[in-house]
């Protein structure tokens, strides 16, 4: 390669030699000169990335960062197309045909950003799976294991986004693959992060916890917790059971997405920053009398424009810019638990009624979630059980990003409104430069 | 197969072994050189031993000395623009003198001037097969009131579009040479200073022009550095065959800058100074309705629509009638082995709005020294040091001229006694006057370029040539915000962005002249060049400031740093064959490699040919061809150039820094690296002739070409699903297709009086031939856009709804127009919204100047240029906003008439509809006006003085135009590649006077 690269020097060498007088100076210049191997001094390469240890715990630094900073871009379909969040009178087109369903384009950022930012989180957990270097007994296992918790999770807010997503995107024409095939990579490779992280003895995690995630994410109660989550959804119920159970008996604290400065809380910044999404009033005024967990989410005594018409209560959750999001509360893994339960049969009903009614009647909690004080209920067809659920899902886990999904799985009939679209459509430049023709043109 | 096997036998002898000194018998040529016309004598004339790289220039006693000629037969030859060239052949005595006179005839052109050509050698027009323009000195400084170089050149060069960015001092200027040829890369050409490359960057440092988030270049560019008064001549090389020599950096054309030299004789001190006023060229005109319209009440200057108001026009305010100073102190001279030109200049120019200010001093030196009869070295060096304090335009809450254009001129921005402050605008923030007296936006500049040249012959017939150059300069820029400035809450921001830049090239050429009996001659030119830039930008920046303070402290501090570094390599080989001095076939091949690109594509061949044929001088045409034919040569060639990447490290797959949870990350850019990335293509073909009619009293220089430009670099979309959104891509083509018509006449020519016309015109059409896909349409700017097939940054934007006549359709309810939509269902209801239709060109038809230049007795000289663009589309975005903000004098209209339909304010509608907006931008300026006056000898002599000349000039007095704004020619986008032709909130280029007196001691 050397030669090949400095032919132009040879070239001028053969006239150099001939030319003594000045000769030694153009050597000088030509050697000096011969190497137009530059790499990029602001920032390393893909090739540096991978053989380097510091290199690829940087990504896993900013694999979290591309989930965490985008999950605006994933809630505002979830939270528009059902009937947790109204627009205001700032909000772009693309928003408004969000609300009402109609003439969403393929092409607006809208449609995009969910698809894309999950990508590029999903590309910086393969590089970390792709890593050429040995990362030792405690940074191997563990970094392995914080890239498939996230791909995991990207993948698992791309089929609660869109109907059909691909998997695989190393190739140049990556192809859409059914739901239940996402849901089988999802669960997969969260049963294979549990096993790794569980690898590595928790004392020694400290260094990989000061260098990587943190000392407010526990990535072993968020691997289970997204394990109940998606066996739920896959309706592979006793497994979400024992995940939920795990999930539960192993949290300490909450785990978060953090926003530091510079970063800003994603809700922060199209709430009160842009100004473009508030709290529809319909989800508040539809709660029973007296749930606490309605003014723990919403200011339901503020409009945002006094005197207008804007159908939105103020927030009153995520509107400062360092507010960490919850990676998840800890009422969900007791409603996955409970719906899981009741679907299994009629003999699970007590189990799942206590679990209801714990969240019904909780009234403090040592963590910052929402607490609903209601009193308990009494519930004994499946049916109303899940009405139930559905009611507790919708109050508990407001704007988490479970609506959309929640409201496909137990049906309008149950759930009240019907979303406005049913997924997403694949964006424009996805059916335009993808050759596997995803959109079927 | 025979001439070029001699060319190969004339590399060999140069590669192979210098011989040792051959005895050295030299002698020594000397004479002076006069007008034949007028018999002055004249100074700078190149005098020059034929067939050597022995020369020398003429001082201004018309006296020369030439050292070193090698004893013997020798042709010497005196060449200076606007003179033919002559010839004498002088037998040299070893040791002793010769004395050689001569006396030069004036010629409207000349195909014996020397031009530098490209290939870094000194050959005559004749021989070359490009069309290559020279502007000399007198050309560049005969109009007073110019700082930088190429405004110098508006108007005089053919198939240039040279643009003033604005018309602050110091402010841009954008050049474009035979057509635009890039589309995400740059469009400006490469400048050379005395063969060292130059930066001509114009990035933008701070916001503060155009608008930030569209497409922003800086006010200001660093050609604007080099002082015009210390510049011999300048040659143009326009297209792809002129410029091959640098490869893959010449896509737009190359400028080569020669500064002066110093001449054998006793020292010659020129001592000029120059006093300038200019002023702005028209004023805003401003809504001056006694009552209300819808603004001045949503704006709080008025209670309701109707109510009588007072209303503000701060132009006289903010506008001035701006002074300058140039000086120059130049000593030149030497003996014969040893010359000199050593220049210091002072310029201090303020601009039209109060606070701009552009200072500049330089300090030059030249140095020449014969070491030997075969060795030469030169070294120059200029340190340059300047100081620009800008003025905040564009779309800018900040911007002064927008504070005109957005703000109800019902608001009051002046001081208000109780507050101790300038009134806050309702609409953009700060009050203009805070923004002229507090606001701080500067570039100071310190930078050396100089440069080492060494020159060597061994043998008569070859000489060596090495040159290391170098441009090495700091620019510290500062915008400064003080507390309070923008809003009551606002604590005050800074920014202090450096930008440490080094350009560094190495060149060495050999050239080797051999003949082939009487009528075949050979030069075979070889050559190695190596060039190395680097940039680092270090930015700090300060928020929530303490007062008394424009450093970067205060309470919020932030830095930030980047660094490129990018080095090009490469050879050339070119072999020229004359026949009987008047036929010459070129050839030769560059080759390029460059760090920007991928092991895989780096070496680029850039092949190019020539041909010219002087038919006058042939025998049997002379025989055959009428008295009145003097001249006519044929001439083609054909090159191919090459065009570096808009980013240099888009071949990896890059990195960007982010923060997680106080933690340092990396995420992978969202633009995938293209390894196989390669240098944008160019290749053209230009053919042309010379015409000389009446013993060249007229000449007709004409010249077509065509290029193309392929692997244009574009943006392509990748499947998002990849984790990338695009990659850069060598995709795009483009064609550039113009003619370029000179013609020369001396329509009068007598010992006292004399008159001659230069007019110019120049087309070009450009066509944007290949995107991504045909249906893309790339938005650039507002309205510019790249569209298949249509020229490159045309207009295009929302029209009026119209109906099968083609009148306006309005609203039957409201009487407003309606903006028009694409398709109509049957009902006639608008089914899918017009975003868009082409509505403008903003590309010239022609480009068109005429000089005139009158010789009145011995002594006084007139010259008066205009300078027009044609057919072009001007985007009158300045009027746009005027009116929407009640602003514009049109809405008095308004507060007149129906003041409920609101035709102007606040109208989305008609905002939208740009086709309201563009505008014919065709201009005819009254470029320069020069009156010279040579001040009598006698009457200066007493004062040791040996020449004086006093001059009055005007830049820019009088436009021709049917445009509305004040000024069709600025550009809001600055240099943009794509971008042109938006005037919008812009600092419109003054009027300006000058008197100047040059004094040689």
């Amino acid at each position: 390669m050397p030669t090949h690269r400095c032919m132009s020097g040879r070239l001028l060498s053969r006239l150099a030699r001939a030319a003594r007088g000045v000769a030694v100076v153009t050597l000088a210049g030509a050697a000096a000169g011969c190497d137009l191997d530059l790499a990029n001094p602001n920032a390393p390469t893909q090739e540096e990335i991978i053989t380097s240890f510091d290199g690829l715990v940087a990504v896993a630094v900013g694999m979290q960062d591309q989930y965490a900073a985008t999950q605006d871009d994933y809630l505002i379909p979830n939270s528009l197309v059902t009937d947790e969040w109204g627009t205001r009178q700032l909000a772009l087109a693309s928003y408004t045909t969000l609300l009402t369903g109609l003439e969403i384009d393929a092409g607006y950022a809208t449609i995009y950003g969910p698809w894309a930012n999950s990508y590029e989180t999903i590309r910086s957990a393969n590089t970390i799976l792709s890593a050429q270097v040995d990362l030792g007994p405690v940074f191997g296992p563990a970094m392995s294991s914080l890239a498939k918790l996230y791909k995991a999770m990207a993948l698992g807010r791309l089929i609660m986004t869109y109907e059909e997503v691909p998997i695989d995107i190393s190739v140049d024409a990556p192809v859409p693959q059914p739901r239940t095939v996402v849901l089988g990579t999802i669960l997969t490779l969260l049963e294979e992060a549990r096993t790794e992280i569980n690898s590595v003895p928790d004392a020694q995690l400290s260094e990989y916890r000061r260098r990587v995630i943190g000392n407010d994410f526990d990535q072993a109660n968020v691997i289970d917790a997204m394990l109940a989550r998606y066996y739920l959804i896959a309706e592979q119920y006793a497994d979400a059971v024992t995940a939920a159970d795990r999930a539960l008996a192993g949290m300490e604290e909450i785990s978060y997405f953090s926003y530091s400065s510079p970063d800003v809380n994603p809700v922060y910044a199209i709430s009160v920053a842009s100004q473009y999404v508030a709290s529809a009033k319909q989800w508040a005024r539809e709660a029973e009398a007296n749930d606490d967990r309605v003014p723990y989410w919403a200011d339901t005594l503020v409009s945002p424009v006094p005197n207008t018409a804007e159908e939105v209560f103020a927030l009153n959750k995520y509107q400062t810019q360092t507010e960490p999001l919850p990676a998840f509360l800890p009422d969900e893994m007791k409603l996955i638990k409970a719906e899981a339960l009741v679907r299994q049969g009629a003999a699970n009903y007590p189990a799942a009624l206590a679990l209801i009614n714990e969240v019904r009647e909780q009234d403090a909690s040592a963590f910052d979630e929402p607490v609903a004080d209601l009193p308990p209920v009494v519930l004994t067809t499946e049916a109303e059980f899940l009405a139930q659920i559905e009611y507790e899902r919708r109050y508990e886990l407001y704007m988490q990003g479970m609506r959309w999904e929640d409201v496909r799985r137990f049906g309008a009939a149950v759930a009240g409104e019907a979303p406005t679209i049913e997924f997403l459509p694949i964006p424009q430049q996805e059916c335009d430069a993808n050759p596997s023709d995803p959109c079927g043109a | 197969m025979r001439p070029r096997h001699v060319g190969v036998l004339s590399a060999l002898a140069l590669l192979l072994g210098l011989p040792g000194a051959l005895a050295a018998q030299t002698g020594t040529v000397r004479g002076r050189v006069v007008d034949a016309t007028s018999n002055q004598p004249l100074s700078d004339v190149q005098v020059r031993v034929d067939n050597s790289t022995l020369g020398t220039l003429t001082q201004a006693n018309g006296e020369y000395i030439l050292a070193n000629v090698p004893a013997g037969r020798a042709t010497i030859s005196a060449r200076r623009v606007g003179y033919a060239v002559s010839r004498q052949v002088v037998d040299v005595p070893a040791g002793g003198t010769v004395t050689q006179d001569f006396a030069l005839r004036v010629t409207a052109v000349t195909l014996e001037e020397v031009v530098v050509s490209g290939v870094g050698t000194a050959t005559e027009r004749r021989a070359l097969g490009q069309n290559v323009e020279t502007i000399s000195a007198e050309q560049i400084n005969q109009a007073a009131g110019v700082t930088s170089i190429d405004q110098a050149l508006q108007g005089k060069v053919a198939g240039a579009v040279i643009i003033d960015n604005n018309g602050q001092p110091g402010g841009g200027v954008s050049v474009r040479l035979r057509g635009t040829g890039s589309i995400l890369g740059g469009g400006e050409p490469l400048y050379v200073v005395d063969g060292v490359i130059v930066d001509n960057s114009s990035d933008a440092l701070i916001s503060i022009s155009a608008n930030a988030t569209r497409d922003n270049a800086a006010l200001s560019n660093r050609l604007g550095d080099i002082s015009p008064q210390d510049v011999e001549r300048i040659e143009i090389l326009k297209g792809a065959a002129a410029a091959a020599l640098y490869g893959s950096r010449a896509n737009n054309g190359v400028i080569q800058i020669f500064t002066k030299r110093g001449a054998a004789g006793a020292p010659r001190i020129t001592l000029s100074t120059e006093a300038s006023q200019s002023w702005r060229p028209g004023d805003y005109e401003l809504n001056m309705a006694p009552t209300a319209v819808h603004t001045d009440v949503v704006f709080g200057g008025a209670s309701a629509i109707g109510a009588p108001v007072d209303r503000y026009d701060f132009q006289d305010d903010v506008f001035r009638t701006a002074t300058g100073t140039s000086s120059q102190l130049a000593i030149s001279g030497g003996s014969a082995a040893t010359q000199y030109y050593l220049s210091g200049t002072w310029d201090d120019e303020e601009g039209i709005i109060r606070g701009a200010n552009y200072g500049r001093n330089s300090l030059r030196a030249n140095l020449t020294q014969q070491v030997n009869d075969r060795f030469d070295v030169t070294a120059r060096g200029n340190f340059i040091r300047s100081l620009t304090k800008l003025i905040p335009e564009g779309e800018q809450s900040y911007g002064v001229i927008s504070s005109i254009q957005f703000t109800p001129t019902t608001v009051n921005q002046g001081f208000d006694e109780a507050t101790g402050r300038y009134r806050y605008n309702p609409i953009l923030g700060p009050s203009i006057f805070t923004v002229i007296e507090d606001m701080k936006a500067e570039d100071e500049v310190t930078r050396f370029v100089g440069g080492l040249e060494l020159s060597y012959r061994p043998l008569p017939s070859v000489t060596l040539r090495y040159l290391a150059g170098i441009d090495d300069y700091r620019q510290e820029s500062k915008f400064f915000r003080p507390p309070l400035s923008m809003s009551a809450a606002f604590t005050g921001d800074i920014t202090n962005p450096l930008l440490i830049s080094r350009q560094f090239n190495n060149d060495i050429v050999a050239t080797h002249t051999g003949s082939f009996g009487s009528d075949l001659g050979f030069t075979t030119t070889a050559g190695f060049r190596y060039t190395q830039d680097r940039a680092e930008t270090i930015r700090a920046a300060a928020s929530n400031l303490p007062p008394g303070t424009d450093l970067v402290q205060g309470a919020s501090q932030s830095a930030s740093q980047g660094r490129t570094e990018f080095r090009t390599m490469g050879g050339f080989l070119e072999e020229r064959a004359a026949f009987r001095d008047r036929l010459f076939v070129t050839a030769g091949v560059n080759m390029d490699a460059s760090s920007a690109f991928g092991p895989d594509e780096r070496e680029q061949f850039f092949p190019r040919a020539s041909a010219s044929y002087v038919l006058h001088d042939e025998p049997a045409f002379q025989d055959a061809a009428p008295d009145w034919l003097s001249t006519l040569r044929l001439r083609a060639a054909y090159g191919e150039t090459g065009g570096q990447p808009p980013g240099i490290y888009s071949r990896f797959d890059n990195y960007v820094n982010v923060a997680y949870n106080t933690r340092a990350g990396l995420v992978a850019s969202v633009t995938a690296g293209n390894p196989d990335l390669r240098p944008e293509r160019q290749r053209e073909i230009e053919g042309g002739f010379d015409l000389g009619l009446m013993e060249d009293r007229v000449v007709i220089e004409a010249t077509g070409y065509t290029k193309k430009t392929t692997d244009l670099v574009l943006s392509v979309p990748l499947p998002p699903s990849r984790g990338f959104s695009q990659q850069f891509q060598n995709i795009g083509e483009l064609e550039n297709r113009g003619i370029e018509l000179a013609l020369n006449t001396m329509n009068v020519q007598t010992p006292n009086f004399s008159w001659s016309t230069r007019l110019q015109y120049a087309s070009n059409r450009n066509e944007v031939t290949r995107l991504v896909t045909s249906a893309d349409t790339l938005q650039f700017g507002y309205l510019n856009y790249v569209i298949e097939g249509e020229p490159i940054g045309i207009f295009a934007g929302g029209i009026y709804a119209r109906d099968g006549n083609g009148n306006i359709v309005y609203n039957s309810t409201t009487g407003l127009p309606v903006r028009g939509t694409d398709t109509l269902d049957v009902n006639g209801v608008a089914t899918v919204f017009n975003a868009r239709r082409i509505i403008g060109d903003p590309n010239p038809d022609f480009t068109a100047s005429l000089q005139n230049t009158f010789t009145l007795g011995e002594r006084l000289e007139l010259g008066v240029l205009l300078d027009g663009r044609f057919g072009n589309d001007v985007a009158n975005f300045s009027r746009r906003i005027a009116q929407y903000f009640g602003a514009d004098k049109a809405v008095e209209r308004e507060a007149s008439g129906d003041t409920t339909a609101r035709l102007y304010t606040l109208n989305l509608t008609r905002h939208l509809i740009y086709e309201e907006f563009i505008e014919d931008g065709s201009f005819i300026k009254l470029r320069e006006v020069s009156l010279a006056y040579r001040v009598p000898e006698s009457l200066v002599a007493r004062a040791n003085i040996s020449g004086m000349t006093l001059r009055l000039a005007g830049r820019n007095l009088y436009t021709w135009t049917d445009y509305s704004g004040i000024d069709p020619e600025i550009n809001f986008f600055s240099s943009s590649t794509v971008s042109r032709g938006v005037e919008f909130a812009t600092t419109p280029l003054p009027r300006s006077v000058s008197l100047s007196a040059s004094v040689t001691f």
